[in-house]
């Protein structure tokens, strides 16, 4: 047969769906159940360093030991640490398309050292700053599923 | 708090992620899908050094890293080295279950070619048996491996 | 006491969006061949073969299955590994203690990904721990797009420092044939103009989506000297792996964590007698996925003073002349095929050494060169090689 490469490239485009069952884990559960029940954040502390874990675990990684039952209530305002917000819509897997996004995210320092990553309330860019005061604005009957669902965004405060 | 650990039960959250993906069959493979959806042929590449032919054809040769270009056409008649039925549905089949499938050593051939078997009782399947390729009509032909329907016995 | 270890031979193909004429075994196929033919060696000859892709990037899953013919790893031990950007770099490294040992004496590392397959910023954003985050930062351009607001507020670096970062970039790339984005782009306003993905990250502020391959050979010290007469040594690697919330998801405020970075070439730094990187190491080739990104990471990675990273750009320091060269390939920001992404870094910092970088070789003689990665599964990697040991 002749030798000439063929001009035409075969192509299969498809959507990969992949169904999931992610366990939370105790020590998750532990915080979700919180948050949707009391509108509290939550962790535990190791029982060595006694420095508070996060997010909640069964190990401290500083001290390689086993973590427990001290658990410890969390303020729910923080100090904005960083932010951007979505300007080209990204495929957004969760929703199987391209989505936008109308509020800023950003990852907050909690008043107790703990970071998280969240949504700001606020939508006026220009006033939007990185060390601003902020505190969660908690969704009205809690669904159990973790921080992005049951903190609607937090809330920009006084100083 | 109330809740103690070992009373807990842990959340467990299903759902599902979408991610669009494309296949590209590349170099060696698209030629060999081409020929079966213009020409149902069913084509092969040999390694003249190693003096075998593998189909579908590869790019590189396994045993001598050499690399591939001589396009053979094998027949469509090949015999079965091995199968198995599948009872169970799952959503990535392409057709009904019961599904018989094996792999198929066409003459000419060195290798083995993984596809269904139509058109016979699973009771009456046999390793080592004639079988022959049975394609799609012209317009049904899209370069897919399917573009050969299954693989019948012989006579 | 461990077997010397050296780079004897290396291999890429050119970088593109799309690459619709070849498979994925395909793909990688070119950059062995091209390896094996800079070593002058036979696929005979190499013992094992360490993979570096990140599957599920590209959709296509358990991507070795499909390639033990083009890879050459037909009847071969080896293994491969996925640890986000740092693949590629890890991939040498497994590559560089398998040799080091006396277990093998001449290793492949292979890294290559698809692009054009997938949809890396959706497979990492499914990636992200579900009920923690999910669907809010969208994948890494997300995540960068936060650090480089951050690293503003911190350091005093403008948007103009960013856009000097990708200028230098694709000079550079211009001068790399293998390079992907090569935009002949003419002044800092033109990348101004480019428009945000996320604020403050714009479009030319980011790495692409690339398709390509880079393969390395490794060899025992008594092999390499059979090889080849300029055989790159790999003095020293090391990682470091971290956890993303207690550091605040890569920037810590208070600096109670220390950065990865930081830890690792800290370490590397002190095994090697390195008292001053910027002295005594001559150039670097880091994983900068955006243009911030490298300017920060110039800091961590103590090539400069704290919040000083955006000096280094502003006088020149790191362009290909400069006194310290960052990125002379063009970088990340030029080429982003990720399980290759990391070795192209090894790859191009022993190309440097070699006096083998063609156009884009620095002017600064090479002896000692550093390449680095990062990635999402929060490790950092790094290789230290010489000319001599």
């Amino acid at each position: 047969m002749a030798q000439e490469p063929s001009q035409e490239y075969i192509h299969v485009a498809y959507t990969m769906s992949r169904p999931y069952r992610w366990s939370a884990g105790k020590y998750l559960s532990k915080l979700y159940k919180e948050m949707r029940d009391s509108k509290k954040l939550v962790t535990n502390r190791c029982p060595k360093c006694k420095e508070l874990l996060w997010p909640p675990q069964m190990v401290c990684g500083r001290c390689k030991v086993r973590a427990g039952d001290d658990w410890v209530e969390l303020s729910d305002k923080g100090t904005v640490a960083g932010y951007t917000y979505l300007v080209y819509p990204l495929w957004d897997p969760h929703a199987g398309k391209r989505v936008g996004e109308d509020h800023p995210y950003a990852t907050i320092l909690l008043d107790d050292g703990m970071y998280m990553v969240s949504r700001l309330e606020e939508q006026d860019k220009e006033k939007l700053k990185v060390g601003m005061r902020v505190q969660a604005v908690w969704r009205e009957e809690g669904r159990g599923r973790g921080l992005d669902e049951d903190i609607l965004y937090f809330r920009t405060i006084e100083q | 708090m109330a809740d103690k650990l070992e009373e807990l039960e842990s959340l467990v959250f299903a759902g599902k992620v979408d991610i669009p993906n494309t296949y590209s069959a590349g170099l060696v493979g698209s030629r060999f899908l081409i020929e079966l959806r213009d020409n149902k042929k069913i084509t092969g590449i040999k390694c003249p050094t190693c003096n075998r032919v593998y189909v579908p054809p590869r790019s590189t040769c396994k045993y001598c890293f050499g690399k591939l270009s001589e396009w053979v056409e094998v027949s469509n008649k090949g015999t079965l080295l091995t199968y198995a039925v599948a009872y169970q549905p799952s959503p990535v089949q392409p057709v009904e279950v019961p599904i018989a499938y094996g792999i198929v050593q066409l003459d000419g051939a060195d290798t083995g070619l993984a596809h269904m078997l139509g058109e016979v009782d699973p009771e009456q399947l046999k390793v080592g048996m004639k079988v022959k390729a049975v394609f799609k009509v012209k317009k049904e032909r899209v370069a897919s491996i399917l573009d050969i329907k299954y693989f019948k016995p012989l006579g | 006491m461990a077997n010397r270890v050296a780079i004897v031979g290396i291999g890429q193909t050119y970088h593109k969006s799309r690459r619709p004429d070849v498979s994925q075994p395909e793909m990688a196929n070119e950059a062995v061949r091209a390896a094996l033919a800079d070593a002058q060696l036979s696929m005979k000859d190499i013992e094992s073969v360490f993979f570096s892709n990140m599957e599920t990037f590209e959709g296509i899953y358990l991507p070795d299955h499909g390639m033990a013919d083009e890879a050459g790893s037909f009847m071969k031990p080896g293994f491969k590994i996925a640890s986000g950007g740092t693949s590629g770099i890890a991939a040498a490294k497994e590559a560089f203690h398998f040799v080091a040992s006396g277990l093998f004496s001449i290793a492949l590392v292979l890294g290559f990904e698809k692009h054009d397959a997938g949809d890396t910023t959706a497979a990492i954003t499914a990636a992200t721990t579900l009920a923690w985050g999910k669907g809010q930062a969208r994948g890494a351009i997300g995540e960068f797009a936060k650090q480089a607001s951050n690293y503003m507020k911190q350091s005093g670096a403008t948007e103009e420092h960013a856009a000097m970062v990708r200028l230098k970039a694709d000079r550079c790339a211009c001068r790399n044939p293998y390079a992907h984005l090569r935009l002949g782009l003419k002044s800092v306003e033109e990348i101004l103009k480019s428009g945000y993905l996320e604020w403050p990250l714009r479009l030319l502020d980011f790495c692409p989506q690339s398709c390509g391959a880079c393969a390395l050979i490794i060899a025992s010290e008594e092999e390499a000297r059979r090889i080849t007469n300029k055989p790159v040594w790999i003095a020293d690697v090391v990682a470091v792996h971290q956890e993303p919330f207690r550091a605040g998801a890569f920037c810590d405020l208070d600096g109670r964590e220390p950065y990865s970075q930081d830890v690792a070439s800290t370490k590397l730094y002190k095994r090697n007698g390195i008292t001053n990187p910027r002295r005594d190491i001559d150039m670097a080739e880091i994983y900068e996925p955006s243009n911030w990104e490298e300017m920060f990471l110039c800091e961590v990675f103590h090539f400069c003073e704290e919040n000083e990273g955006w000096k280094l750009i502003e006088k020149g320091i790191t362009e290909i002349e400069g006194e310290f060269p960052v990125n002379p390939s063009g970088g990340v920001l030029a080429t982003n095929p990720i399980g290759a992404t990391p070795t192209i870094r090894v790859a191009e910092c022993a190309l440097q050494i070699r006096g083998d970088a063609g156009e884009h070789q620095v002017t600064r003689d090479v002896k000692t060169a550093v390449a680095t990665a990062l990635g999402g599964p929060n490790w950092t990697a790094m290789v230290l090689l010489r000319r001599s040991l």
